[in-house]
């Protein structure tokens, strides 16, 4: 083997070496850059009844309430494609992920923190994802996940709150309003209601599992379709409560 | 005279036709009417100018057998009329009705509308009676009419939900996996619940719940595929 063979064939090694070491380089920051995330921080100036309409595609929506009469909304993005426009018109703050990276692709996951006015109605909306609505006095609360994902409602006093989902538990804890319409329903997810003991209400819970109406039953109540659905008034019956799973449990507590 | 038999006549009075006395006549009445007197005076400018340019186009050879021909023509279809006026009248009522030129007013239009409006609701409602009151006749016990009834709206339904599935699926490739996975999960849970509905229906057609509850898993499937369709 001559001396010239072997110095050819080493060059050729750290050229083979030196390609890879690029190609290694190049992947990492590619990858980096995919994984990273991004933060979207903004606050907005409102009164004190506000309006947040928040329509997102995947992720976590968090609201909760402060003592300031201002909307702070933080993002954080999973991809560094997505896109986020929030507008606010008058009391109204409007975030709609779907219409502003509509045409870009997938944008994964952004995950939405708002603080906000206790005053505040809340209509958010997600195609996967948890959301949770807290301390909360409003006219309206809407949670709507289309698919999967859990929601959580805690300290609320709305007169109107719709809570639904598909697969996924729903937790409400608040006031029935008088006049109230509160309409809570999941295909297969357990539903919990934890209201004070002097709730007043018309219930029709349905569930082909268990309905658990715990020391809010009474006489009254009239179980139909063996037991999978029962109607009844609790109290004068002055708001009116529909709760709904098919492959899950229904349970009332006392708060 | 009247100014009918006026006006026929006016042409044979420039023409030089007339005899003595129906020349004495129309001229009488030409004295007294100022509307045939104002034809006449057309008529005649109208003559007078084809004369003045008579040389300016070419001149019929024969110009009185054309004029006698045209005559003749005139007198066989007047004497047509009233055999064709013999063979309309057999027409039925109908057919005359419908050949009428029809001019309304605005007030007379909308009194028809409304009158067939009106003609229009009560024979609907009578149907409906008729319909509703013949429905339980024909089946009795009404579980195959309400049966039928489910069928069909779950078919209906399914027709609705196979175009949202074929949009789904062409969007489908777009989807990262997990929301793929998501969506087939979601899908599969609403369509357990739809199957599960339709067989407590066959065990128990007349439980309203298991209807409610199918109606509504048909519509969270189709708010599913619509919801999903727009990724």
């Amino acid at each position: 083997m001559s001396t010239s063979f072997l110095t050819r064939r080493h060059k050729h090694h750290r050229c083979l070496f030196s390609i890879l070491a690029i190609i290694a380089v190049v992947s990492f920051s590619g990858t980096t850059g995919i994984r990273a995330q991004q933060r979207l921080s903004k606050r907005y100036p409102t009164g004190k009844n506000v309006r947040i309409e928040l329509k997102n595609i995947s992720g976590t929506i968090t609201v909760e309430s402060w003592n300031r009469d201002e909307i702070k909304l933080t993002a954080t993005m999973e991809s560094p494609s997505a896109h986020i426009v929030p507008r606010q018109i008058d009391q109204t703050l409007l975030v709609d992920v779907m219409a502003d990276n509509r045409g870009r692709g997938d944008v994964g996951d952004v995950n939405f923190v708002l603080q906000v006015p206790v005053n505040s109605s809340v209509d958010l909306e997600t195609r996967r994802g948890q959301i949770n609505v807290s301390n909360i006095r409003a006219t309206s609360v809407r949670a709507h996940v289309s698919s999967e994902g859990d929601i959580e409602l805690s300290n609320i006093t709305a007169s109107q709150v719709i809570a639904q989902n598909t697969i996924g538990n729903i937790y409400f804890e608040g006031e029935f309003s008088r006049g109230g319409t509160y309409e809570l329903k999941s295909n297969k997810g357990d539903i919990t209601v934890r209201i004070p003991g002097d709730s007043a209400f018309r219930l029709i819970a349905t569930s082909a599992k268990k309905i658990s109406l715990g020391q809010f039953w009474n006489d009254r109540f009239k179980a139909l379709s063996d037991g999978r659905r029962y109607i009844g008034d609790v109290g004068d019956g002055r708001s009116s409560v529909s709760v709904t799973t098919y492959s899950g449990t229904i349970t009332f507590m006392r708060k | 005279m009247n100014c009918e038999k006026c006006e026929a006549l006016i042409g044979d009075l420039l023409d030089g036709a007339l005899n003595s006395r129906d020349e004495l006549t129309l001229n009488s009445h030409l004295e007294e009417c100022l509307n045939c007197a104002s034809v006449r005076t057309d008529l005649d400018s109208i003559l007078s100018f084809c004369r003045a340019n008579r040389g300016q186009y070419s001149a019929l050879p024969n110009d009185k057998a054309l004029w006698l021909r045209i005559r003749n023509v005139i007198e066989a279809s007047n004497a047509d009329e009233p055999s064709r006026e013999a063979v309309a009248r057999p027409k039925s009522f109908l057919s005359s009705w419908m050949s009428r030129s029809w001019e309304l007013s605005l007030p007379q239009l909308s009194a028809s509308l409304a009158a067939i409006v009106l003609v229009v609701s009560l024979v609907t409602f009578v149907g409906l009676r008729r319909w509703d009151r013949n429905g339980p006749v024909v089946n009795p016990t009404g579980v195959g009419l309400r049966a039928t009834n489910l069928n069909d709206r779950v078919w209906q339904q399914q027709q609705v939900i196979n175009y949202w599935n074929q949009r789904i699926e062409l969007n489908k490739a777009r989807w990262n996996p997990t929301m793929r996975e998501t969506f087939d999960r979601n899908m599969k849970v609403i369509d357990e619940q739809v199957s599960q509905s339709l067989n407590d229906l066959n065990l128990n057609p007349h439980d309203e719940v298991s209807e409610q509850m199918l109606n509504e898993a048909l519509n969270d499937k189709l708010s599913l595929l619509k919801e999903f369709s727009d990724l």
